[in-house]
């Protein structure tokens, strides 16, 4: 019997031999295999399902925040004001990753990165992380109010602190509601992205920051600090007052003014009326080198350091550019058309950069990070990104733009008892009949608070209905009314 | 042989359970700083608790079982208490229950040890016990008491508590079968009348017949296929055991081959176990789920483990009880996967060496039937959550949650003592 004994055991044994090999099959030979599988959502789910910081803005609207919930993923990602905020939240997909300030700031919010000074041992073991909400710069009320201000016409409005380039509204439209995007049905999550995907207004894109234009007139503030920076024999000269600028080198075409007007005078003056003979001509008095130079200076060809992701460059020709465009493509760069392209919140650094004597600070959305039990954790500290001209030139065109604002193009962004510096552009978007209608601003002129780009796009006809003046001042007007509380 | 394994003894089994105690109060205090990142409150409560209980094991091993075999304490000690640390880490209501039933199976241990002072004695009770054995495992099926829990009809309800009867089963149905083929053995024994071999076979078929047929009630009216196979893998290996040749296990063999086939052809349930057992994949996410995210939580762990409370096996559906396993090997990985594996083949080989070295055929018998209960029903339990058998819903002995389960463990390592200390009375 005892030899039986022994044979059974030997038996089992083997059944123990093989169970092993069974376990190394699992977790050696096949593990990467398995772990690979895409029905292995083990760490999707995690970092899914893991706790994440809340959004908010400064004057403490939740925009994003996360819900426990009863299914695999425990928790559910919420954004409170939906579509308004969505360009500047972005959204938290299972499927499709994230955007906005949901992927920007995702380590803060997870508690992905570490503060410093945790000791070695808790780092080992730490998994749940601590989790760190965010406070944006973006106020809710303005945001709210360059939402509706813009309605449902396709464009954008960004407005920021000059001084500290703190965004305080950034709309998009169209927008899209977030929400769908978050769910945790599948099925659910892929036709919301599917729509979104084909709907031909592309209402995923953010077009505050990730879509350039032509600037149209409103580059002229640039070409107009060109002049002072490079040609001061050019401050004081009076241009002839034409109808059309012929141009050397094109084949006998020529540059005309908006609505076949004739205008002509000092910088000043070009710049009240947006005479584009008179601008095309300082421009190619600078110089094709110069204008470069200037654009650069104020942030073209530059991804602006935006905490956002994948913000796009804004492009003016380079000097090796201009070697090839010669003489028509400095005068039409110079009035912010052919070659150049700009995203709104280019086009707001530009207002920022004259109202902040010549000074670009970073812009930024984030404020500061705040632990669960609301103790600041960091505090976003302002940071000059470049030096777009001299504090001399920044003055001198102030001026030119209070005098645009007070009797020029754009007296519809007037505030009653605010001084407000603006231009206007009528972009020609290179489809027959359209522009872009745009205005650049700030106030109060004096010790500028708001800093503010606004674009609709695509408005029909190029008569005086369709200007900057006309579509985009009074949006504008409203938004920095808001964002002064006048 | 005695002498011996006292001399031995008394440095062996205590230094042992030291080592399993600073292994899982090591565990238990990992499985905190993965999860929080700080030391457990209750670390010293913990062990005390731990050794508490495990030290009364001891002291009960020393004081009623002298000169039993020393390490098969400090084994399961090492087994209940890993279980306890994963179960703690997977829910922490369970673990409360679990340290409770954990108590009362150390008390049935000192308990069983009291009570039989001679296994020889257990004989005397062999149609008590058979007929409990039987009733044990039927009674879920009884309407008004049983209850079906996970599609499996297997547990008892009385009052708050409910109780799976076929943990105890098992061990009386052990017992008699023991008793039973002692005497029959000579009348089994192939060739052993010649003359009268058809007279023989045919007076053999009876308890073959009859423990078939009970495996066949318990796989179809309780939907119970680990508990079908492991009774009836028990009775085949004790009757070889105790007859010799293969005639049994091949004729049990067959036999179990054709009532699992036609279980196959009329029984879904049945069905469905083997379909999802062949390719899980195809139905990740409906009835082969619980197989696939297994499989994704052992990948997770590989060779060394994500660590305790570092991984996420909360995944995987009935993980505190008969996927235990899979929580083992995505946190501890292989190496401790491999370790509980290796813990069970000791119990094995220190089971079969008390069987062998055992003074009585009936006790000998007795100690290859508990060891082969705990043997084929982790590998049973092993090799389903690995894929190597079809899974079926058995615990996994000392480590899962359950206190039934915990519970019959702890007689049965009682019953193992006893059989390995011999008949001198305390």
């Amino acid at each position: 019997m005892n030899d039986r004994i022994q044979r059974l055991g030997l038996i089992l044994g083997v059944a123990f031999c093989l169970l092993l090999a069974a376990l190394t099959r699992l977790q050696v030979v096949d593990a990467s295999k398995l772990q690979n599988d895409p029905r292995n959502t083990r760490g999707l789910t995690e970092s899914f399902s893991s706790d994440r910081g809340s959004i908010q803005t400064i004057d403490g609207t939740l925009i994003a925040n996360s819900d426990v919930s009863n299914d695999e993923f425990k928790r559910q990602r919420h954004y409170p004001e939906g579509a308004v905020f969505a360009p500047v939240t972005g959204y938290l997909s299972f499927t499709y990753g994230a955007d906005g300030a949901e992927r920007a700031f995702n380590d803060v919010l997870t508690g992905g990165a570490l503060p410093k000074g945790d000791d070695s041992l808790r780092q080992l073991f730490q998994k749940s992380r601590h989790t760190r909400d965010v406070t944006l710069t973006v106020n809710a009320a303005v945001q709210r109010i360059a939402a509706s201000a813009l309605g449902d016409r396709r464009g954008a409005v960004v407005a920021l602190d000059p001084t500290t380039g703190g965004i305080i509204a950034m709309v998009s439209s169209p927008t899209y509601d977030p929400n769908p995007l978050s769910a945790h049905s599948q099925d659910a999550v892929r036709t919301a992205w599917d729509g979104l995907q084909n709907d031909k207004s592309h209402p995923l894109l953010p077009r505050a920051y990730r879509e350039s234009y032509p600037p149209g007139s409103t580059f002229k503030v640039v070409t107009a600090s060109a002049a002072f920076d490079h040609g001061a024999d050019l401050t004081s000269k009076v241009y002839p007052t034409l109808k059309e600028l012929p141009l050397p080198h094109s084949g006998g075409r020529s540059l005309h003014n908006f609505g076949g007007e004739r205008c002509g005078g000092t910088i000043a003056d070009l710049l009240r009326v947006s005479c584009n003979t008179g601008m095309a001509s300082v421009g190619l008095d600078v110089g094709g080198d110069n204008m470069s130079a200037e654009a650069q200076a104020f942030g073209f060809d530059n991804k602006p350091p935006i905490d956002l992701p994948a913000a796009a460059a804004s492009h003016f020709p380079t000097a090796p550019d201009f070697k090839r465009l010669l003489e028509p493509g400095i005068a039409f760069s110079s009035i912010g058309q052919q070659d150049v392209s700009a995203t709104p919140l280019q086009m707001a650094l530009v207002a920022s950069a004259i109202a902040n004597g010549g000074i670009i600070m970073t812009p930024h959305l984030m404020d500061h990070t705040s632990s669960e039990k609301g103790s600041i954790l960091s505090r976003y500290k302002p940071s000059e990104w470049r030096t777009a001209t001299s504090g001399a030139t920044a003055a001198a065109v102030k001026q030119m733009m209070i005098d645009v604002a007070r009797r020029g193009t754009a007296t519809r962004a007037q505030i009653p008892g605010i001084t407000v510096a603006a231009k206007t552009g009528t972009a020609q978007t290179g489809t027959a009949n359209t522009s872009h209608a745009w205005l650049i601003a700030f106030a109060p002129a004096e010790a500028p608070k708001v800093a503010i780009a606004v674009i609709v796009e695509s408005q029909q006809g190029t008569g005086d209905a369709a200007t900057g003046g006309r579509v985009a001042a009074p949006i504008a007007q409203q938004v920095m009314k808001a964002a002064l509380g006048a | 042989m005695n002498v011996a394994l006292r001399r031995g003894d008394s440095g062996t089994g205590l230094s042992l359970l030291l080592v399993a105690g600073v292994i899982v109060g090591a565990a238990y205090a990992l499985s905190s700083l993965g999860e929080t990142a700080s030391l457990p409150v209750n670390l010293l409560p913990f062990l005390l608790v731990f050794f508490g209980l495990m030290g009364i094991a001891y002291l009960a091993m020393r004081r009623f079982a002298p000169g039993g075999e020393p390490t098969l304490v400090p084994i399961v000690a090492l087994l209940n208490g890993l279980g306890y640390v994963v179960i703690a880490r997977l829910n922490r209501d369970l673990a409360a229950n679990q340290a409770t039933w954990t108590a009362v199976g150390v008390l049935a241990f000192v308990g069983t040890l009291v009570v039989v002072r001679r296994a020889a004695d257990l004989e005397r009770y062999r149609y008590l016990l058979m007929l409990s054995g039987i009733l044990l495992l039927l009674a879920p099926i009884a309407p008004g008491i049983g209850v079906t829990k996970n599609g499996a009809r297997l547990w008892l309800q009385m009052g708050p508590f409910s109780f799976q009867p076929g943990e105890l089963a098992k061990i009386c149905l052990a017992i008699f079968f023991a008793s039973y083929l002692t005497e029959r053995a000579p009348l089994l024994t192939p060739g052993a009348l010649p003359g009268s071999a058809l007279a023989a076979r045919a007076r053999a078929l009876g308890p073959l017949a009859g423990a078939w047929a009970l495996s066949l009630i318990v796989m179809v009216m309780e939907k119970d296929l680990g508990s079908s196979a492991l009774f009836f893998a028990l009775f085949v290996a004790m009757l070889w055991v105790a007859t010799g040749g293969y005639l049994w296990p091949l004729v049990g063999g067959v036999m179990f081959s054709i009532g699992s086939f036609f279980a196959w052809m009329a029984f879904g349930h049945v069905q469905e176990r083997v379909r999802i057992w062949i390719n899980p994949w195809t139905r990740a996410s409906s009835d082969g789920f619980q197989l696939v995210q297994a499989a994704f939580a052992f990948a997770a762990g590989g060779v060394v483990g994500t660590g305790l409370a570092r991984g996420t096996p909360q995944r995987i559906p009935a993980v505190a009880t008969d996927l235990v396993f899979a929580a083992i090997g995505e946190e501890l990985g292989l190496v401790g996967a491999a370790a509980v594996i290796a813990a069970f083949a000791l119990i094995v080989v220190i089971g079969m060496r008390i069987a062998q070295r055992a003074e009585r055929p009936f006790e000998q018998l007795l100690a290859v039937g508990l060891t082969t209960i705990v043997g084929v029903q982790s590998c049973l339990i092993i090799g389903g959550v690995t894929r190597l058998l079809p899974l079926t819903g058995i615990t996994l002995p000392f480590v899962s949650y359950g206190g039934s389960s915990v519970i019959a463990n702890w007689v049965l390592v009682a019953l193992l003592l006893r059989i390995s200390a011999g008949d001198k009375p305390a």
